[in-house]
């Protein structure tokens, strides 16, 4: 550690630190605050009148059946894109890991998507599943299944995972890949030598050595489905049809800006923080863990 | 390799040619919409074969001709901002980061464990979560519509801090003792040693940041109602809600690609270090 | 040129660790002066020190008869060659020893002139330009030791700087260093945990134990009179063997069979049945026939070290491990019963309640 191999300068490490602390304290903390207290007010739209309420926002919200709906759809539509996202991943990244010829190639053509912003993904497939003249209904069509998204709320549910998931694979891929190439080659020398097959091989000894890299993909993948997803929705079916999209997200966004609920918006602010700060605190215990390895 | 059974190489292959298949397939949709004329996306099959519209759609979207973006401000122009706004975020997170970092390794003040809890807890607080009072704090400072306001809010970054001050701590304690020895104060022993050392982390966060920057889309959305500071994300939910059966599919798309190009590009042509940097700052 | 002097130098750490108590020493002008001890002794803090790396909590250090306490590293010019070496990774080996020059404001010139000497003294001038990621481990030592000698400092500070080495390169710039030192008479201090090293290198050595001087003084003094059993046991390999005895007058009890006299005027006079420590290193026990022998040990592991062999086994009636070193050429097998002479010239007394060497 550094603790012998420090400057003395007093002042200096203060000015280094101002411009990401006064960023952080103007940009973050500050709103924080204000969302904080203002989830203890009720405003009127026009800002005439303000009524300290207590827990008169959040009591209101949690008796909202619509709230809970958004929860739901929320938790649905993470562990969907975490599940979807992943097991795709980790297939491929299994597959890639053993390949001698063209590892680098196969590697190139599948971490692109990263790059891609969540709300083009969105637009991209929600081109494909047009069901008017999209390709994939018009496929699905040859089996006798009629799609359409904008009324039945599993196949809108759908399309928002897939597109959320899609993007999401290049990331889980590369973190499989490297969790994968960590595994020292001589235990699965050893259980090959032991007679396990293949695919022994791969549940038997490999797969709980990936756990650790799973759970931490899990977690990230959650923390993406949550909050960055806002495009997906806002681009695609604006929570539709329905209510069956519409993620604590996007709600937050639509009862501030579109509804004007300032007191209800801000509650909402606070119980996202809650579950954001809630996640963190599991990965760094993750990550902690993984230090004493 | 353990040991050799062809049939299994065969189906790696095949599941992996399969994945390419299925993840590439969107953007073959997208080069070809990006062809074709608008005719082709009222009623039946979309095209799935390049069409001959593929010069006219990006020269008007390009340029905006005949208002095709349903915006007074072309692709270009909007590309020019997201650029701009990639950029600024992308350097001012690496910036800021790095000093802090150098404070909170090198340095021993009052308060270091609280300012290090402090930048800690931004991490916790992604701007979906205070949409409406970071709203509020950028407009009662002036900062809608403007580059600045576009991109400051959102340079503070606990991620790129974490990074550089792991990395900084496996530096070796000594090289800055005799950095000391050698008469280099912290300013010196900053730009000599330390920066050199950090090229590979930066490069590496610099294409994390650049794309996280060129991706935004809810922060623009909010902050700006001046067309002019349009970003090329943002404008495609623009073309969608021209409501069912209107949607100008193939100009979508070729907004579409150039959203995409720039950041895609920035990913393939640093693949090692994007790979490298990415994996280690999950560390 | 210079002299460094510690007068009750203190060190405590900010959670009330005392890792140096009182430490008072003289360095005169190109003296090396080797600190050795095992490991949190407080050697390298005291080198430290001495540097500017480390603050000083109490006391006063003078280098050249100036006191330094609050001066920078730099301006105490010193220079360290540090165990790891603290090579700069990104820059090439001229540019390494280049650095600390440039940093004073030296003439490019003379800077060439000075890295370009200091480089053929120590063979490296076909390095120059290469990064320290492609130098072997006795290369980087160089240009370590290169940028130390390129500045021409008032004092050179060693801390351990060979313990990243194989055996064989280490004995190799051991020398080297002893050269170097020599040559450019420059004062020297020179931290090592290795007891060889030490006896080799120093003009004076300091045992150094648990924040406290044991001993100063040179090398083959503290090995002929350890004044403490600690300096006793360190220096030496293979190690000295201790006994426990009871003294009464000139007459030494080590088991009711084995019972020395010694002729040594400087012991207490009137010991009555004190409790001592007998020291006698391994090579000072001589084989002989079995009526001039005080004891005989019965082998238990041979070491045949070519010229040497080391024998063990419990000394008779106690259950403490001795060593014995025999020539070489004398074949052993366990189960040997070797009769031994224990040298009276040569025996260690030391209190056994302080550990105080008695006598001479």
């Amino acid at each position: 550690m550094h603790d012998n191999a420090v400057f003395s300068h007093k002042v200096l490490p203060y000015f280094l630190i101002a411009p990401q602390l006064i960023i952080t304290l103007v940009f973050f903390i500050w709103p924080a605050g204000q969302a904080l207290y203002q989830s203890f007010l009720i405003e009127d739209a026009f800002g005439f009148s303000v009524e300290f309420v207590w827990f008169e926002n959040f009591i209101y919200l949690l008796e909202d059946p619509e709230y809970w709906n958004s929860v739901r759809v929320t938790f649905v539509f993470s562990a969907l894109v975490a599940l979807v996202g992943m097991i795709l991943a980790l297939l491929l990244a299994a597959m890639a890991d053993r390949v001698v010829k063209g590892a680098g190639a196969y590697k190139t053509l599948l971490i692109w998507p990263y790059a891609v912003a969540p709300v083009v993904a969105a637009v991209l497939w929600w081109l494909m599943f047009n069901p008017s003249m999209g390709v994939l209904p018009f496929w699905m069509d040859l089996f006798g299944y009629d799609w359409n998204h904008y009324v039945n709320s599993g196949e809108a549910m759908t399309v928002v995972v897939i597109a959320s998931a899609w993007k999401q694979i290049s990331y889980n891929f590369l973190f499989f890949l490297a969790g994968l190439q960590a595994i020292p080659r001589s235990l699965i020398e050893a259980a090959a030598i032991d007679g396990a097959s293949p695919f022994k091989r791969f549940w038997q000894i490999v797969f709980p050595l990936l756990s650790p890299t799973a759970f931490f993909l899990l977690v990230v993948n959650i923390v993406y489905a949550f909050f960055e997803t806002f495009g997906v929705i806002h681009a695609t079916t604006l929570g539709g049809p329905g209510s069956s999209t519409k993620t604590l997200v996007y709600k937050v966004y639509e009862d501030g800006f579109v509804g004007l609920d300032l007191g209800g918006s801000a509650a909402q602010s606070v119980i996202l923080m809650i579950i954001v700060i809630t996640l963190t605190v599991v990965q760094f215990r993750y990550v902690e863990k993984k230090v004493q390895y | 390799m353990v040991e050799n059974r062809p049939w299994l190489t065969v189906t790696r292959h095949l599941v992996l040619i399969l994945g390419v298949f299925v993840i590439g397939f969107p953007i073959w949709i997208a080069l070809v919409a990006s062809t074709n004329s608008s005719s082709e996306f009222v009623s039946g099959l979309m095209p799935l074969w390049f069409g001959d519209e593929g010069f006219g759609n990006f020269r008007r979207v390009l340029s905006n001709e005949e208002r095709v973006l349903g915006v007074s401000v072309s692709a270009s122009w909007m590309m020019w901002n997201s650029f701009i706004m990639a950029m600024v975020i992308a350097v001012g997170k690496i910036v800021i980061s790095i000093l802090s970092a150098y404070a909170i390794v090198y340095f021993r003040f009052p308060f270091r464990k609280t300012c290090f809890w402090l930048i800690f807890l931004t991490l916790m607080l992604p701007v979906e979560v205070r949409i409406l009072p970071t709203y509020e704090v950028v407009a009662s400072l002036g900062m809608l519509n403007s580059y600045a306001g576009l991109t400051i809010p959102l340079i503070a970054s606990a991620t790129a801090t974490f990074l550089f001050r792991q990395f900084f701590m496996s530096v070796p304690s000594s090289l800055m003792e005799a950095a000391r020895i050698d008469g280099a104060g912290p300013f010196k022993f900053f730009k000599d040693i330390l920066l050199p050392l950090s090229v590979n982390n930066i490069a590496a966060l610099f294409v994390i940041l650049f794309i996280y920057g060129w991706n935004q889309y809810l922060w623009p959305l909010l902050i700006t109602t001046d067309e002019d500071y349009y970003t090329i994300v943002m404008v495609i939910k623009r073309l969608m809600s021209a409501g069912e059966g209107n949607i100008p599919w193939n100009i979508i798309m070729t907004t579409t690609i150039l959203a995409m190009l720039p950041p895609v590009i920035v990913v393939l042509g640093m693949q090692k270090l994007f790979v490298k940097g990415l994996i280690e700052q999950e560390k | 040129m210079a002299t460094v002097s510690l007068k009750n130098i203190n060190k405590t750490y900010a959670n009330g660790h005392q890792a140096i108590e009182n430490l008072n020493l003289d360095i005169t002008d190109g003296e090396m002066l080797v600190l050795v001890g095992p490991s949190g002794c407080g050697k390298s803090t005291s080198l430290r020190m001495v540097a500017g790396l480390e603050t000083i909590s109490g006391g006063d250090l003078y280098i050249d008869d100036v006191r330094v306490n609050n001066l920078e590293p730099s301006e105490r010019d010193i220079a360290m060659v540090f165990q790891n070496y603290a090579l700069y990774p990104h820059m090439s080996v001229y540019q390494n020893m280049a650095y600390g020059l440039k940093n004073r404001k030296v003439p490019k010139d003379e800077i060439q002139k000075k890295v370009e000497k200091a480089a053929e003294i120590l063979e490296i001038t076909n390095l120059l330009h290469n990064k320290p990621g492609q130098l072997s481990g006795g290369q980087r030592q160089r240009v370590a030791m290169g940028r130390a000698i390129v500045r021409n400092p008032k004092v050179f500070l060693f801390d351990e700087p060979l313990s990243n080495l194989d055996a064989k390169l280490r004995v190799q710039m051991r020398i080297e260093i002893k050269r170097l030192q020599q040559e450019f008479a420059t004062t020297a201090i020179y931290v090592t945990h290795d007891q060889v090293e030490a006896m080799t290198l120093a003009d004076r050595l300091v045992v150094m134990n648990e924040g406290n001087v044991e001993q100063v003084g040179p090398p083959i003094e503290l090995y002929e009179k350890p004044a403490t059993q600690f300096v006793a046991g360190f220096l030496g390999s293979p190690a000295m063997n201790f006994l426990d005895a009871s003294l009464n007058g000139n007459r030494l009890t080590l088991s009711p069979d084995v019972v020395l006299d010694l002729n040594d005027p400087n012991l207490p006079t009137g010991a009555h049945d004190l409790e001592v420590v007998l020291g006698i290193r391994p090579e000072h026990m001589e084989a002989c026939d079995e009526a001039g022998a005080d004891f005989t040990l019965s082998v238990d592991m041979i070491e045949p070290l070519g010229a040497d062999t080391l024998l063990y086994g419990y000394f008779p009636g106690t259950d403490t491990l001795i060593t014995s070193e025999q020539p070489g050429k004398q074949q052993f097998k366990r189960g040997h019963r070797l009769a031994l002479r224990i040298d009276r010239e040569r025996c260690h007394l030391f209190d056994k309640a302080t550990g105080k060497r008695l006598g001479s």
